[in-house]
């Protein structure tokens, strides 16, 4: 009896074990590019960002902290985060759930690069607003790279700093998430 | 030119030079503020001097008043690498409490990513960075905080 409960205690461990498909890292990247014509300074990243894969689901995730975006110049990090802009005291997290659309073409157990369609939420200073992205996939080995690139309509998530109206920051910035998921 | 307008002359050349004046300072304390750099944080004095589990503690605790406290200060943080971790072209270090997995995170500062490479999992350091604050992940359901332009403290 008690060989049977353990026997069975053992079997859902390794089969709890081999449904987790789901991969974490908390260094992932995200690239903030909001530089114009007249100002080429406004751009800054963020490499602490917590991602997750479920290559089962296809479930993916990210959250980042605001104060975490790191700029070259001190005073472009202060308005980046003051209250006119990204509000980072109020609005500390930023963050992205969505799902892989086209799970059926991306092979995470056979080597290669894969394009996958990813529909999911954006969340930015407390909007909540949905986005669809096309991101890289590259299988190798246990590792899985995942980049991505989009631009955001700042007016979209109410921001709407006066850099902005004066085009020195652009409406549409460009955001790049690379994730490396071991 | 009547007597009137000889006396009044001097007085709009001081106000062109006085404007003109005021004009080259502004353009270039604009300038200076423009294309400040951050400063090396390795030279920088800390605001505090604090071990990275009683840190996270106070995280974990409120993170609200942590928040207010820490975030945007330059602090030095001792402890064990518990994890190092790729993150894009260098590696981020990881403090982590092993009961809670709630961590520290620091990302290196560009002229110090070296010597984040040179550390290995189990060595006892002291990093200075600045503090970005921390948050309740809700994916990892712990708390996490982050640290940005990091630098060995020697």
């Amino acid at each position: 009896m008690k060989k049977s409960i353990l026997f069975l205690a053992l079997a859902t461990v390794a089969s709890v074990s081999f449904a987790q498909k789901k991969k974490i890292t908390s260094s992932a990247t995200i690239s903030f590019d909001a530089t114009t014509k007249l100002d080429a300074l406004p751009k800054g990243d963020n490499k602490t960002v917590i991602g997750s894969i479920d290559t089962k689901k296809g479930s993916v995730a990210f959250e980042a902290i605001v104060k975490s975006f790191s700029f070259a110049n001190p005073k472009m990090q202060e308005h980046f985060n003051s209250a006119g802009w990204m509000d980072s005291d109020k609005f500390p997290k930023a963050s992205f759930k969505g799902t892989i659309t086209n799970l059926a073409d991306v092979k995470f157990t056979t080597d290669g690069t894969y394009s996958a369609t990813v529909t999911g939420n954006l969340t930015i200073h407390g909007v909540t607003k949905p986005v669809t992205t096309t991101a890289s996939i590259v299988v190798s080995g246990k590792t899985i790279t995942t980049t991505t690139d989009f631009t955001v309509a700042l007016a979209d998530y109410g921001v709407n700093g006066p850099a902005i109206g004066a085009g020195k920051v652009s409406t549409d910035p460009k955001i790049t998430v690379t994730a490396e998921f071991k | 030119m009547s007597e009137q307008q000889r006396k009044r002359s001097p007085w709009i050349k001081r106000i062109l030079i006085s404007g003109l004046v005021l004009l080259l300072a502004g353009a270039v304390i604009i300038y200076f503020i423009f294309t400040e750099k951050f400063a090396d944080t390795s030279k920088s004095k800390a605001d505090f001097t604090v071990h990275a589990m009683d840190l996270l503690h106070e995280f974990q605790q409120s993170d609200s008043l942590a928040n207010a406290k820490y975030a945007e200060k330059i602090i030095i943080v001792s402890g064990r690498v518990t994890e190092t971790e790729a993150a894009d072209t260098t590696i981020n270090i990881r403090m982590t409490d092993t009961t809670t997995s709630a961590y520290i995170i620091f990302a290196f500062q560009q002229q110090h990513l070296a010597e984040a490479k040179q550390l290995k999992v189990g060595d006892s350091v002291s990093i200075k960075g600045s503090c970005s604050g921390g948050i309740y992940s809700d994916i990892l359901e712990t708390e996490t905080v982050s640290f940005k332009r990091c630098a060995i403290n020697k």
